[in-house]
């Protein structure tokens, strides 16, 4: 019986231990891109673990761009945590990540604190995601139907303030006059929780609806209209759930909502990656945004560019111009170098439907870019 | 009748009588009798038909969902190399073996630290202490430590390693150390239960035969009770198994495989269920095959989800195999 028993446990102990074994494996192999003319980066490649911390909203691109950093550099180990833009921003500055993801540009007391961490100079910020805001709305017979809705920024700041509270009110009407609309009373949903993605959105009411629009600007939701849900996907669920609904979400997890066509200029231009592209072409650099090698971009919400779509989000890495740990500069350097190259870019457009970095920008991020140590 | 209580009378005098007919059970109140009766059956009834309701619903709601994307494929391969609602060359669109590894090891981290404690703790209260202050004041923070949230259990043990062992520290361990504070009052609780229902007889037998005490505690009393030791340490495992906010602080979130406990950050199911929902959809370019799948992500999550409960049903089986092979023979 003793026998027994400890044969038993050696054998479930030897069997555990097999199923560890097996654990190794299981990588998909990861996309390699295909020829060797593009960038030739004669470089070594990186090894070792690393790890950043950040926006959710950046999430999928910074999935994308895993699998095709490690299509060159196949022994190195990235993580990326979408816990926030807050949070990304506070581990980043506590030195555990090599990069933070955030969709605001860094605060002058959070470059000074970032002296402490990095090995010499203050991080610094530059964008590498680009991504339309949609307008998503849930309307019988108009969404359903595969419509969209014309909207001047002045009505969507009234609907999303409770000034405007049913889909016939004349303010709407008058700019659809093809459609159809019925009198069902309009729900706001905006997200419950702090989101880079609300002060975006509502920076856009601010710049092109002033007087439309009285609040701060907060990553909060900051008056009492409609309900809140938590996510992206809260929202996304919510609208889908009722009829009349109106939310604001990443253009990727759109779906099959309808979207609001926005005026700029004298006509409404749909949503579209590079209508999202246009207007931060046709955007000027924030000069307010002080430290060395910065790239932080100035909204231009009043475009009047032809087929740009305005409300967008720009969401930034940020990372230190030398590391205390030569590997962490080494491989600071690449990611950056390779997520916004044109093949990175690319990947992030068709894993997450973000807009393209507009080449007016690429040049100044490279000179950045090129800033960061490695020895 | 009548003439029966006549002849009673007769043969016992001076004793009370008895008059029986007036308990018998009249026939409109037998009726009212029954009546209840089934009321009260068919309440009972339905309220555990409501009680399993929401069981059920989950269950099936888990299975019709999970069932869709749960294959080999799925079981054996990892998140890496994936992208969007692409397949991968695999022909799968990614999978949980990260996440399988990162819950077993994790778990396996947390029930090696808090099974021995659990068990010593209540071997203490139990056998050697005969309700001192200490077993009371013991015993009132195991009850205190079952009422902690579980969030509290992730921070307490993420700046812990912060202290310890710098700022930023995130590995599966930090993990095992936040669920075995979760862990740790379910085995202690279960194993005084236990201990308490072994016979005294037993343990005077054992002594009167001039066995020392710590050969009576680990080859009688615990060994008698060790079904319901293995069982009830089982039930811990299962409620910390799902944990998903302290992991995902501790543990981190990563989409390549990673066996090492003590280094790196490692995936575990729930937190693998919490992300794939928070994606809610995934990107398919304009140009994309009929292969890409927009909704991968929350098929992602419901089979993971699946997998948990299998896990921890098949854990359950295992604990009650083992509590069977070592179980005491009671017949010859």
């Amino acid at each position: 019986m003793r026998k027994n028993i400890l044969v038993r446990s050696i054998a479930a102990l030897s069997g555990i231990v097999m199923l560890a074994g097996l654990a190794a494996c299981g990588d998909n192999t990861a996309s390699t891109p295909d020829g060797g003319s593009s960038s030739a980066t004669k470089s070594e490649p990186i090894s070792g673990d690393f790890q950043g911390a950040g926006a959710s909203s950046q999430q999928a691109a910074v999935e994308a761009w895993i699998a095709g950093f490690q299509g060159n550099n196949p022994d190195a180990k990235i993580a990326y945590n979408p816990s926030g833009s807050g949070a990304g921003v506070s581990t980043f500055l506590t030195g555990a990540t090599a990069w933070a993801g955030s969709d605001k540009a860094l605060s002058d007391d959070e470059v000074s604190q970032s002296k402490e961490v990095c090995a010499s100079g203050a991080a610094f910020d530059v964008p590498v995601y680009i991504s339309p805001i949609a307008v998503v709305f849930n309307l019988k017979g108009v969404s359903d139907a595969g419509k969209h809705i014309n909207l001047d920024a002045s009505t969507i700041a009234k609907i999303f303030d409770g000034k405007i509270t049913s889909w016939n009110d004349p303010a709407i009407a008058d700019q659809n006059s093809d459609l159809k609309l019925p009198d069902t009373p309009i729900t706001v949903v905006h997200r419950s929780d702090k989101s880079g993605t609300t002060q975006n959105f509502v920076s856009y009411f601010k710049d092109a609806a002033p007087n439309d629009w009285s609040y701060d600007l907060s990553e909060n939701w900051p008056n009492s209209v409609g309900q809140g849900a938590k996510g992206t996907s809260g929202v996304i669920s919510t609208v889908q759930q009722a009829d009349g609904t109106i939310g604001y979400a990443d253009f990727s997890q759109v779906g099959k909502l309808g979207t609001v066509a926005v005026k700029v200029g004298d006509s409404y231009n749909e949503i579209s990656a590079e209508a999202g592209s246009k207007v931060i072409e046709d955007s000027d650099l924030d000069s307010s945004a002080k430290g060395d090698n910065r790239v932080v971009v100035k909204i231009n919400h009043e475009t009047t560019a032809k087929g740009a779509y305005p409300i967008v989000l720009v969401s930034y890495a940020i990372v230190c111009p030398a590391y205390k740990d030569a590997k962490q500069g080494e491989f600071a350097k690449a990611w950056l170098t390779y997520i916004t190259s044109s093949d990175g870019q690319k990947a992030a457009q068709d894993a997450a439907g973000s807009a393209p970095l507009p080449s007016s920008l690429t040049d100044k991020i490279t000179k950045s870019i090129e800033a960061i140590k490695t020895k | 009748m009548a003439e029966a209580t006549a002849t009673k009378k007769k043969n016992l005098d001076g004793a009370p009588v008895i008059d029986f007919d007036k308990f018998r059970p009249t026939r409109s109140s037998e009726n009212a009798r029954k009546r209840k009766d089934y009321f009260m059956t068919g309440l009972i009834g339905l309220a555990f038909v409501i009680a399993c309701l929401p069981l059920i619903s989950v269950l099936w709601t888990t299975i019709v969902n999970g069932l869709k994307r749960l294959n080999l494929n799925f079981l054996s391969y990892n998140m890496t190399g994936v992208v969007g609602g692409n397949p991968t060359p695999s022909g799968g669109y990614g999978g949980v073996l990260h996440a399988i590894i990162g819950t077993l090891e994790i778990t396996g981290g947390a029930m090696v630290i808090s099974i021995p404690i659990g068990i010593m703790c209540a071997v203490y209260l139990v056998e050697y202490a005969h309700g001192g202050k200490l077993a009371m004041t013991i015993s009132l923070l195991v009850d205190v430590m079952s009422g902690i949230p579980s969030i509290v259990a992730g921070l307490f043990a993420f700046s812990m390693f912060t202290i310890v062992f710098g700022p930023g520290t995130i590995n599966g361990f930090e993990g095992s150390v936040a669920l075995s504070l979760l862990m740790l009052p379910t085995v202690v609780k279960s194993c005084e239960e236990m201990l308490k229902i072994v016979p005294n007889d037993l343990r005077e037998a054992s002594l009167a035969l001039g066995v020392t005490k710590q050969r009576t505690i680990t080859k009688i009393v615990l060994r008698t009770a060790l079904p319901g030791i293995v069982s009830g340490c089982i039930l811990a495992i299962a409620r910390v198994i799902g944990e998903t906010a302290p992991l995902l602080m501790t543990a981190g979130y990563i989409s390549s495989t990673n066996v090492n406990l003590f280094s790196g950050q490692m995936t575990t199911l729930p937190v693998f269920v919490y992300q794939e929902y928070s994606k809610l959809n995934a990107n398919c370019p304009v140009n994309a095959t009929s292969a890409c799948v927009p909704t991968i992500p929350m098929e992602r999550a419901w089979a993971a989800a699946l997998v948990l409960i299998i896990i921890v049903l098949v854990l359950n089986l295992i604990g009650r195999v083992v509590a069977k092979v070592f179980a005491v023979k009671t017949e010859r």
